[in-house]
């Protein structure tokens, strides 16, 4: 028993300092003057204390248009996908209709098809609709990695449910859309709400289309524009720290908020133990 | 119960026909398009020409590419095998940890919620050259135990290193987190019979802890190969391929060709050899988790 605590304490301390550093670093930074960290005076905490980069960040650059374009982006995004999931997977864990397993490997298929293969083609197909360079370029791609991913969560979820209550509810002479809205989404909304925030996260973070897709700077994301930052200036490093926080706070939030949600939504869907 | 299973089709086709535009219009469709695309000659701004297999053929006796396919297996299988490693000593830790068990698992999973980009331009910063950005220089030389600063990023070997370590460290707590869902559920009589059985710590891990764990370890090789074989965000924020090709990779040079050398053809053709691997890593996987599905 002491063998095992003391197992336990040296690790969780050991996987705590490894995951901690590396964000701790990044805030630290974001605190320091350019004098600080130019001339490394002080290392391990910011002293004197400074908001510098952070007010220059949000008044001199224009970080504050690629918030707003990432949270419309994501915003738009998750409605999307929570909307099409959530049918998609009722249908697929309650229907019965022929095809129903292939429909559900395609899913599965889907959800794996890496965005790595599909970024010049689509990028082609969006210039003939003439969405490129604006969000909607982004909000018609992203659906593509977040409903395939969203819809197999939420099979599992809608599977879990006993099937009682809508047979009870059929009975009672409801359609199966009614039987669905006022039965079953109650009982799913935990589900559905974690796959929305799965959404909302994998939109806010996504990289590569926005990359390929935008390039007028008007309309561009954070992830796009931080790279943007960091080749651009070499003397915005600071800014680049204070970015990076402002980038992560919200996604932390959401994620300490729903993180039971989150881990058995994990657990259920994606990779049943 | 006829008519009921009529009206469930009905009602099924209705509710996946967003799903099913999508599918087509986005997915299969360009898909199918990048198949056309690697068989012409297409050039940013000229009309393309069937060209057969050139593309593949220029590619498999293409110098930089076999750097690529090189590349992108050390990355992959140095990263997922340390990611399995570490995400097997987390679930260990997580499953003898008495208290707040909840809270850790929550604290080590930041970094997988957290942007990719951002935790490249994090490990950038960590591996930096220059003492007072760089984390390990300041820290190093600091403490006396580095005379001057190491330049890591600018070596082949360190750079490949840096990505595999900003990789891993996004990568480990989806890990852990599977293989503790699956340590937990380990009946516990099997662990009381072993130690009844005077087994040791170590020979309880092995015949008891490793077979329980081993179907999600499978899946999450499978599916953490597919997705790490296909990375973009962290090598080329991190190093954009380089130093010289040090760490091109197959999607990283799909999009050089692609977008910096304009040769379109050329750059879908990059990520089409993939294909295969992915076909077969997909039809493994889809294996695993359905038949889990359906158990």
């Amino acid at each position: 028993m002491t063998a095992a605590r003391a197992f336990a304490v040296v690790g969780l301390v050991a996987f705590a300092l490894v995951v901690l550093v590396p964000f701790w670093w990044i805030a630290n930074m974001s605190f320091k003057t350019y004098e600080q960290v130019q001339f490394a005076t002080s290392i391990y905490v910011p002293r004197p204390f400074t908001w510098a980069n952070y007010t220059a960040l949000w008044l001199d650059t224009r970080f504050p248009l690629w918030l707003r374009n990432s949270l419309v982006t994501a915003v738009a995004v998750t409605a999307l996908t929570t909307v099409m999931a959530s049918l998609g997977g009722y249908a697929i864990a309650r229907l019965r209709f022929p095809g129903r397993g292939f429909v559900a490997s395609l899913i599965l298929v889907l959800y794996l098809v890496p965005p790595a293969l599909l970024f010049i083609p689509l990028y082609r197909v969006l210039a003939e609709l003439g969405a490129t360079n604006t969000l909607a370029s982004l909000i018609l791609s992203y659906p593509t990695f977040t409903v395939p991913f969203c819809t197999w969560l939420l099979i599992g979820f809608f599977k879990a449910l006993p099937h009682e209550l809508e047979e009870a509810a059929l009975v009672d002479g409801a359609g199966r859309t009614a039987a669905l809205v006022r039965v079953l989404l109650p009982l799913a909304a935990p589900g559905i709400v974690a796959s929305a925030i799965f959404a909302f996260t994998l939109s806010w973070n996504e990289f590569l289309y926005a990359l390929v897709f935008i390039q007028d700077e008007t309309a561009l994301t954070v992830p796009v524009g931080l790279n943007l930052l960091i080749y651009g200036d070499v003397f915005s490093w600071g800014q680049l720290m204070a970015a990076s926080v402002i980038t992560t706070v919200p996604v932390v939030a959401l994620y300490v908020f729903i993180q039971r949600w989150m881990v058995e939504g994990l657990a259920a869907g994606s990779v049943k133990g | 119960m006829r008519p009921a299973r009529a009206r469930d089709s009905g009602t099924a086709l209705l509710f996946l026909s967003p799903l099913f535009v999508l599918v087509v219009g986005l997915i299969v469709y360009p898909f199918c398009r990048a198949i056309w695309l690697s068989f012409t000659d297409k050039l940013v701004g000229y009309p393309e020409r069937f060209v057969g297999l050139r593309n593949y053929l220029y590619l498999l006796h293409d110098d930089g590419f076999h750097a690529v396919v090189r590349n992108s297996l050390v990355f992959t299988v140095a990263s997922v095998g340390l990611k399995v490693l570490t995400g097997l000593a987390m679930a260990l830790v997580l499953n003898v940890t008495w208290r707040w068990r909840n809270f850790f698992r929550g604290l080590f999973l930041l970094p997988w919620i957290t942007s990719t980009v951002i935790i490249a331009l994090t490990w950038r910063w960590m591996f930096d050259s220059f003492p007072g950005r760089g984390f390990f220089n300041s820290v190093l030389m600091d403490l006396g135990l580095l005379r001057s600063p190491m330049a890591v990023m600018a070596t082949a070997g360190g750079a490949m290193f840096a990505v595999v370590v900003a990789n891993w460290w996004r990568g480990f707590p989806f890990f852990g987190v599977s293989y503790l869902a699956a340590m937990q559920s380990i009946p516990l009589e099997l662990y009381e019979a072993a130690s009844i059985d005077g087994a040791s710590m170590w020979r309880r891990f092995w015949h008891v802890t490793l077979p329980g764990v081993k179907h999600v370890v499978i899946v999450t090789v499978l599916l953490s190969f597919i997705w790490t074989i296909n990375d973009f965000n962290i090598v080329y924020v991190m190093t954009r391929g380089g130093p010289g090709t040090a760490t091109q990779v197959f999607a990283t040079y799909s999009y050089e060709v692609a977008f910096n050398q304009l040769r379109w053809a050329r750059g879908v053709t990059v990520s089409i050899f993939l294909v295969p691997l992915l076909v077969a890593g997909i039809a493994l996987l889809s294996r695993y988790l359905l038949r889990q599905e359906n158990a």
